[in-house]
């Protein structure tokens, strides 16, 4: 079953498209993965999904109905963001005792061993915390609130390494024992690609692609070697990026269209061939020009 | 065992592979139960579909059979599957690798065999 579908979904800020004829269905009790660069229209879309906007056109469907100001749809979502909303009167375990109202399904004695175990003073206020402290409060509420749809934007924002890994660990074990549809966006891919089933990545608001996280590593391959034969490889391929390394080689990245015997031919032929990791693929897909950054200084 | 995530592996196939190893290891026999999806997602912090993924590659190689509702569980042959299937695909794909590189140095295949076997002399068999 379907928890999300949205059909030609565009947003318009203005004249500028965030979204734009974006379309997609997203499977129930999975975590899935949004990707995308800085304003490609991932946080827009998150804001649709939990009814904080109004789409310009096209359809959206959470719990199969429209989630724009609609009671039922906001009771079974929790979104977690770097603008949360709390009030302001309220110290931090207060907080954890007013959402235990919000929410039907809040675990109480995950947030206060969470909160515990990540040092927080309950007697503390929220807009006092740092800026890490206040991404772990966030995602404490996330995890605790157990919602059908859990919806994180970038909720690592400002954690050091230590507590991102915590955070992740907690989710994964949480999401074991209590299967739900968790959909974050993040810009540490490396990070969470192991924990994700699917990947949705986004490109200037349209759908790139969306695939199992596994597929995502078969999906393109790298190849390096002398550039003349790298070229006689890849004349018909789809090139995803490409980068020259020294004098006569270069590493390029096509679609992985090759059979086993392709593969062992192009080995003997002196080509190496390695994999390309997800987060490694997202930024060249998500790279306006084949060559990326290097363009800029390779002119004339 | 850690998982090597660097990309270069699918993780589904190294956990299949860990849990071949744990096979033959001895950590499991046949028919005893193996790790569930979700213990295997736990141990090594990754997806339980992913882990899902691996242990249905077993299966279909009938390394493991399903008991509906119990779980995956080791199959008789499956100590010695797992050792063909390393022989025929694993090792063929070393040594292919190996007379790529001794091609590639200029190294015969009369010479690669006495290293071969000059290797073999430094363990425990002999």
């Amino acid at each position: 079953m379907s928890v999300i579908t949205c059909n030609g979904l565009t947003k318009k800020y203005g004249r500028n498209k965030a979204l734009n004829n974006l379309s997609f269905s997203i499977e129930e009790n999975k975590i899935t993965g949004l990707i995308g660069r800085n304003g490609s229209g991932k946080t827009t879309l998150l804001k649709i999904i939990a009814g904080h906007l109004k789409e310009t056109s096209g359809e959206i469907k959470v719990f199969s109905e429209k989630p724009y100001n609609n009671l039922m749809v906001s009771a079974n979502i929790i979104f977690i963001h770097d603008q949360m909303n709390l009030p302001a009167a309220l110290n931090l375990k207060e907080i954890l005792v007013v959402a235990a109202n919000f929410y039907e399904n809040w675990n109480s004695e995950l947030a206060n061993r969470l909160f515990d175990y990540f040092s927080f003073n309950p007697s503390h206020y929220y807009q006092d915390l740092s800026k890490g402290m206040k991404s772990t409060f966030n995602s404490i509420l996330g995890l605790s609130a157990r919602c059908p749809l859990t919806l994180f934007d970038e909720p690592t924002t400002g954690m050091d390494a230590g507590v991102r890994h915590d955070f992740y660990r907690a989710m994964l074990k949480d999401y074991i024992s209590y299967p739900r549809s968790i959909i974050i966006s993040s810009h540490h891919l490396n990070e969470v690609e192991d924990l994700l089933e699917d990947i949705l990545l986004i490109k200037e608001g349209k759908e790139h692609l969306h695939l199992p996280s596994e597929d995502f590593k078969e999906w393109s391959i790298g190849m390096q070697g002398k550039t003349a034969i790298i070229n006689e490889w890849t004349v018909d391929k789809e090139i995803i990026h490409t980068r020259s390394i020294g004098l006569d080689q270069s590493y390029v990245v096509v679609r992985n269209q090759f059979s086993e015997q392709e593969v062992q031919r192009a080995r003997i032929a002196g080509i190496e061939l390695s994999p390309v990791s997800a987060s490694d693929l997202c930024v060249y897909l998500t790279s306006k020009t084949e060559g990326g950054i290097d363009d800029v200084f390779n002119h004339g | 065992m850690n998982l090597n995530l660097d990309g270069t592996k699918p993780i589904y196939l190294q956990i299949s592979e860990w849990l071949e190893r744990e096979i033959l290891n001895g950590n499991f026999e046949s028919d005893q139960k193996i790790y569930s999806q979700y213990q295997l997602a736990e141990i090594f912090n990754i997806n339980p579909a992913t882990a899902a993924k691996g242990l249905n590659i077993l299966a279909d190689e009938n390394i493991l059979y399903k008991k509906r509702g119990l779980g995956m569980f080791v199959t008789s042959a499956a100590k010695e599957m797992i050792l063909t299937k390393r022989k025929n695909e694993t090792l063929k794909k070393l040594v292919q690798e190996i007379v790529l590189e001794a091609e590639r140095l200029s190294v015969s295949k009369g010479e690669l065999i006495e290293m071969i076997k000059a290797a073999d002399l430094g363990g425990e068999e002999k």
